[in-house]
């Protein structure tokens, strides 16, 4: 146990260096884009001295550093502050000039309404890519070289060679407008999540096909398996407890590198469906200059990266001993 | 895998023993079907997309008001002038997917090269020298991978203006620290080796013995496998124009044609389709090229050829 805390302990603390270092990269950049923000939050009647002032009152004029621990402190204290474009209800303010502070939508209120929906988005997602890679990998790696093999070779290249948001607009096209099965531009129900989620699958699948095959054919080579055959062990049983024990490491090490590459194929999705989720906020917020927003997203993406990882480790050495922390 | 290892078997008879690791890779990889079917997509593909473009009389940027939503030849109505139709401007669909394809091409290109340097100079200093210099890079490394590359690209994009130049420097930001991870490993165990030692005793100086002695070792391996982000990189270039933030109009890229095509897609569906699909057979042939190689590497690393 102790060494498990130990572990804990320091991979909590690289984990945190990685958050700070993420965080503070993004609040760097967005401070040097052209382009007063103050002039977003106001429009462009205000007077010189009106945005002036709100620029002092939102800290915009302090130097980076400064502004960075301020932020950081409300962090702490769970206020990752207010959007700077979008009120209350969720829509962006039409009357800006109007609103005081208090009427813009807290992010950490935004990035609650909008995670369940991409939590969701993504689950799916997952569920979709094993439904794919699963079969064709484990068929692909006991029979290298053979038929399966192929199938699997060829389906992910396909796969991995579509364009994620073309394949997007192709479904809708077909299966939306031409053959009317499933709805798909914003969200109304469970139903608009289906065509994003087969997009995402489409995208992640071949990846961990493609590592499923090799890691279960590098398995099936070893002298154990083989071994086990002889001693007469049936198949199913050395298939469960040695191959799929042995080949799962590898997967969810790469699960735990593909999380970013995960986050980036919904951010696409969600904007090419319109889906109300994490991904259609960031988009949001970038093309709005909305820094508080940006900023709470990146670092959400950035702990969300750092604790998979974390699980990630401590599942592999649960279920491989041999690999120490 | 058996189909492939006898057929390397025996080019591996053929030669001699003497022929280095990375020629057997590339000869490995050379005798797959697979690979010669996405040598011949690609070669097709890329030799239209530079020859057409010149040999055809037509504007890839001329709008033309009488031939607007002309369909492509093989529907009703199209004609063999405008081989995929026009778009919503009457421009040239085919000219202006031929040269989204150039500009795809060129920008992944330099972006997997400058990654490439990137990240093999973060990787071998950070292998080679160890310690605090190590503990430091390989924790930038990690910051960079937590940051989904699109948030990255789309934060820096709004900030700079989206030059060609500017893209490349996103994309290979997004993309260096798979290399850097890969050649640090490498470099761990190459640091060791005797020559090295010996080199040092001899005093040769750091620079030199990472140069022109390790990195020739230890490179080319990884670069083989740099064909596949060739592909991954031209998705994420037409992703940005496809949000806005690509290169600009009126060039024409694969994100632009795409985006502007999407308002169209019941009454003008070849627009946002037909482009999509020159996309997806140059990925296909890059991808199907790239797999070979990966494969070829990983017979390599298993010592079957």
């Amino acid at each position: 146990m102790v060494f498990l805390f130990d572990f804990l302990a320091r991979r909590l603390a690289q984990g945190i260096l990685i958050v700070l270092i993420v965080s503070f990269g993004i609040f760097a950049i967005l401070r040097m884009v052209p382009g007063d923000p103050v002039r977003m939050i106001l429009g462009p009647m205000a007077n010189a001295a009106a945005v002036e002032a709100a620029a002092q009152k939102l800290g915009l004029r302090d130097p980076i550093p400064v502004q960075y621990f301020h932020w950081l402190g409300n962090v702490v204290r769970g206020d990752l502050g207010n959007s700077f474009s979008k009120g209350k209800a969720g829509q962006s303010s039409a009357r800006a000039d109007q609103q005081s502070d208090s009427d813009k939508a807290r992010v950490v209120d935004l990035l609650r309404g909008a995670v369940p929906m991409t939590l969701q988005l993504a689950g799916l997602a997952l569920v979709f890519t094993a439904l794919i890679s699963v079969p064709l990998g484990v068929a692909a790696g006991l029979f290298s070289g053979r038929l399966p093999d192929k199938v699997a070779f060829y389906v992910g290249s396909i796969f991995v060679s579509v364009p994620n948001f073309w394949c997007a607009l192709v479904l809708v096209l077909v299966v939306s407008a031409q053959l009317n099965l499933l709805p798909s531009i914003g969200y109304e129900g469970f139903a608009y999540t289906i065509l994003p989620a087969v997009v995402i699958a489409i995208e992640m699948s071949p990846i961990f096909m493609r590592a499923l095959a090799i890691s279960i054919a590098d398995v099936h080579r070893q002298n154990f398996v083989q071994l086990e055959t002889i001693r007469g062990i049936g198949f199913p049983r050395i298939f469960l407890h040695h191959i799929v024990r042995n080949a799962t490491v590898p997967i969810l090490n790469l699960f735990g590198v593909q999380i970013g590459a995960l986050l980036s194929g919904v951010l696409i999705v969600e904007y090419v469906f319109n889906y109300p989720g994490f991904g259609l906020l960031t988009v949001q917020a970038v093309s709005q200059r909305d820094f508080p927003v940006i900023q709470g997203a990146a670092l959400l993406s950035a702990m969300l990266f750092v604790v998979i990882n974390m699980l990630v480790d401590l599942i592999s050495t649960w279920i491989d001993p041999r690999l120490d922390f | 895998m058996n189909a492939p290892i006898a057929s390397v078997a025996s080019v591996a008879d053929l030669h001699h023993q003497s022929i280095g690791p990375n020629r057997r890779l590339l000869a490995a990889a050379f005798a797959q079907t697979e690979f010669k079917i996405g040598l011949v997509l690609l070669t097709l593909l890329i030799g239209t997309a530079f020859i057409y473009p010149n040999l055809a009389n037509v504007s890839a940027t001329k709008i033309s008001v009488m031939e607007r939503f002309l369909p492509p030849f093989f529907m009703h109505g199209g004609n063999l002038k405008h081989l995929l139709g026009t778009d919503q401007l009457g421009r040239d669909l085919f000219v202006r997917t031929l040269i989204g394809l150039q500009n795809a091409l060129l920008i992944s290109l330099c972006s997997v090269v400058l990654m490439f340097v990137i990240g093999a100079t973060i990787g071998m200093t950070a292998g080679y020298y160890g310690g605090w210099i190590d503990t430091v890079l390989m924790r930038l490394t990690d910051a960079q991978l937590a940051i989904p590359l699109i948030v990255l690209a789309i934060t820096f994009l709004t900030v700079h203006r989206p030059t060609p130049q500017a893209i490349v420097l996103v994309l290979s930001l997004a993309g260096w620290p798979a290399y850097a991870r890969v050649t640090r490993s490498v470099m761990l165990s190459e640091r060791r080796r005797e020559y090295v030692r010996g080199a040092k005793i001899l005093g040769a100086s750091d620079l030199r013995i990472i140069l022109q002695m390790i990195a020739p070792n230890i490179l080319p391996p990884v670069m083989f496998v740099a064909v596949l982000d060739i592909a991954r990189m031209m998705i994420f270039e037409a992703i940005l124009g496809f949000i806005g933030i690509g290169i600009q109009p009126p060039t024409p890229t694969f994100g632009t044609i795409i985006a502007d095509g999407r308002n169209y897609l019941i009454n003008g569906w070849w627009i946002p389709t037909m482009p999509g699909l020159f996309l997806f057979a140059t990925l296909l042939g890059i991808n199907l090229i790239g797999a070979c190689v990966e494969r070829a590497r990983n017979m390599l690393l298993r010592g079957a050829i």
